[in-house]
């Protein structure tokens, strides 16, 4: 059975990196409201503090101050094991790097995810074959990742996301090391996972038809949440965002 | 994370940087190797030259002679002994009651001439005095005795002999070929005096026997070692003689002396004292072989220490190997944990992947040891023998090669703590950072 998506709510995050003697803010007040199962994409410029957002929504930093609800866990004050058992169980990483393990073949990449929970190896090893044919991947199950295209890896990386039935998929800028027509493989892959499975999907794009697909648009700039609108509009370039087009539709 | 999936996970690891793998196990097999070698070689000189000074017998061995205790024969490994005195099978069952006795054998010399039967490149001396040396020969393992060439007398035989190195010499035959002389023939011959009133006659009662080992021997002055069946059939007849028997060097004991075989070489002091004052004379080469031990045990020391620096210096390429991992797997090691990983997964993983190292180090290097430490065997082997000496065995010490592994393993762990610590304690964020 899909798992239900989660919800997101941030409160008055803010967060801050130490820089020499001085600190430098990336989140400065950020408010943020994802519904359960929504779909929403996040963008803009370098800097403009979405991988921080990505990092303490996915529980790979922890947040300084503020409020961040994922469905029923808050991530403040959660540290340690309690992190790891959150992203184990409740967030599934996309990264633009893939990050596949190049010794371990498309089936020991997304099984990895599993040997982290206590599954029977058998069910495991039968789930992680069923991802890899929903990503479409079912013949490649023993290619290592320097086998594969670029488009490959990503689906491995996006079945490795799903391993663990997670309620929320993050992706961080999926699509960045592709070329177009793997770019809306990957993000067509994800929205029918989405479709099909019901969990919330925050994606970090630079690419605005990508971000213009999502169902609900964040853009932050200097490390608060802007406005941002359907269209190329004058608030798009409010957010910074970055106006090249590497991929995906045209707008 | 199971142990056998983390330990996949090391072992992809580990082929994933075959090269630096493989020259980080050298380094760990190659030390591993040396001080197995080491170790082997210097446990089995500390074997051999004890063995060598006890003569092939037991190290807590006592001689008790048939003579009453020299007051000072405590202070001396070689204590002289005191006035002869009867020493029969009472007094050897009492002192084979004795707490901290393993065992008793009782020993017979007999004065005899001999005669070499004809034998290839010798024809002197025709005949020659010496004194048989016989012993119960059915456990030789509780004697001073160790076989260079061939073999024991059969227990209870009348015609097997032993001789030594020095009925070699005397025949001047080559002592680096001691079995040459295995097979020949020497009568004995147990003299008696018949006093015939108006003048001394001797007789003696021969024996035909063949040589069946040369031995290297000490639990009695002589050169021929025979069996005490041998040696009292001869002991009888030569007792039963007339008039003045002073060359023939008789004595009424039943024994000439007994070999007592102490629980241990802590044990020999106590059943010395005990057996002085039951009252017989003893010696033993304790202080020779306890401070010769401690000269081995040192030099084992210093060869061990030798060793072990090498492993640790090995190991700490391990530290340098697997800290470069680390360096170079940041981004791996946070989408780990951005995948669930604990501190604990990744720690356990790379303490594997060093363990793996050290172990394989550690089979390949003891293996390697065993086999250095044979070569040399083999070499001191044939010195040894050329020397007149007696041949090293260098077996496999199954403990030594255990130590081995366990030592490298051990060690590779404690080597692969640091750089394991290290990536357990990268954040997750690594996941997401720029490379």
């Amino acid at each position: 059975m899909p798992a239900s998506g989660a919800p997101i709510s941030v409160q008055g995050l803010a967060h801050a990196f130490r820089s020499g003697s001085g600190s430098v803010s990336a989140l400065d007040g950020v408010d943020l409201e994802v519904p359960p199962g929504g779909y929403a994409s996040l963008i803009g410029a370098s800097g403009a503090g979405k991988t921080t957002l990505l990092a303490i929504l996915g529980g790979l930093e922890p947040p300084q101050r503020g409020s961040v609800v994922v469905g029923d866990t808050d991530l403040f004050g959660l540290e340690g094991d309690g992190l790891a058992r959150y992203r184990r169980s409740t967030v599934g990483f996309v990264f633009q790097h893939f990050g596949l393990i190049g010794t371990l073949s498309a089936l020991e990449n997304v099984e990895l995810a599993s040997i982290l929970t206590s599954l029977p190896r058998r069910a495991r090893r039968a789930r992680t074959l069923a991802l890899l044919h929903a990503v479409g991947l079912g013949q490649r199950t023993t290619h290592k990742p320097g086998e594969l295209s670029g488009g490959e890896r990503q689906r491995v990386a996006i079945a490795r996301a799903l391993a663990n039935e997670p309620r929320l998929i993050l992706a961080d800028e999926p699509t960045g090391n592709l070329d177009e027509a793997s770019a809306q493989g990957v993000i067509e892959l994800l929205e029918q996972l989405h479709a099909e499975r019901g969990c919330t999907i925050l994606v970090v794009t630079h690419n605005r038809a990508i971000a213009g697909r999502a169902s609900q648009r964040i853009a932050l700039s200097q490390g608060r949440i802007v406005p941002a609108s359907n269209g190329p509009s004058a608030d798009w370039e409010s957010s910074g965002l970055d106006r090249r087009s590497d991929g995906g539709r045209s707008e | 994370m199971s142990f056998r999936d983390a330990f996949a996970l090391a072992l992809k690891e580990v082929m994933r940087r075959l090269g630096r793998s493989v020259l980080t196990l050298m380094a760990v097999a190659l030390a591993a190797c040396l001080l197995t070698a080491l170790v082997l070689i210097s446990r089995t000189a500390e074997t051999e030259v004890l063995r060598q000074l006890a003569k092939g017998g037991p190290l807590a061995s006592i001689k008790v002679a048939a003579a009453a205790p020299d007051p000072s024969q405590l202070a001396n490994d070689n204590a002289r002994p005191g006035s002869p005195r009867d020493l029969g099978p009472q007094a050897a069952r009492a002192i084979g009651q004795l707490p901290d006795v393993t065992s008793v054998v009782p020993v017979i010399t007999s004065r005899m001439i001999f005669v070499p039967g004809p034998g290839a490149g010798r024809s002197e001396p025709p005949y020659f005095y010496d004194t048989a040396v016989g012993a119960d020969l059915r456990d030789p393992s509780l004697l001073p005795i160790s076989v260079l060439a061939g073999r024991l007398p059969a227990p209870g035989s009348l015609t097997e002999v032993a001789v030594t190195p020095g009925y070699l010499e005397r025949l001047r035959l080559d002592p680096t070929q001691p079995e040459k002389v295995v097979g020949d023939g020497l009568e004995m011959g147990a003299p008696r005096v018949f006093d015939d009133l108006e003048e001394q006659t001797f007789r003696a009662l021969w024996q035909r026997t063949e040589i069946v080992g040369v031995v290297a021997q000490e639990a009695a002055p002589g050169g021929i070692v025979t069996t005490i069946e041998h040696t009292r059939r001869a002991q009888r007849w030569s007792a039963a003689s007339d008039g003045d028997t002073g060359d023939l060097d008789l004595s009424d004991s039943p024994y000439t002396g007994l070999v007592v075989v102490a629980d241990g070489l802590d044990r020999i002091g106590k059943v010395r004292r005990q057996i002085t004052d039951i009252g017989y004379s003893t010696s033993a080469p304790e202080n020779l072989i306890a401070s010769v031990q401690r000269y081995l045990n040192v030099v084992e020391i210093v060869l061990t220490a030798i060793g072990s620096i090498a492993l640790v210096i090995a190991c700490l390429g391990i530290t340098n190997a697997l800290l470069a991992a680390v360096r170079e797997r940041r981004r791996e090691i946070g989408v780990l944990k951005a995948i669930g990983a604990r501190d604990r997964d990744v720690l356990f993983v790379f303490l594997i992947e060093a363990s793996l190292l050290g172990a394989l180090g550690g089979v390949l290097g003891s293996l390697g040891g065993w086999a250095s430490a044979s070569v040399v065997g083999i070499v001191v082997n044939s010195y040894l023998t050329a020397q007149g000496l007696l041949g090293v065995h260098l077996g496999p010490s199954w403990g030594v090669l255990l130590l081995g592994v366990l030592g490298s393993t051990l060690l590779a762990s404690v080597a692969g703590a640091v750089p394991a610590l290290k990536a357990a304690r990268l954040p997750a964020r690594e996941a997401v950072n720029e490379s």
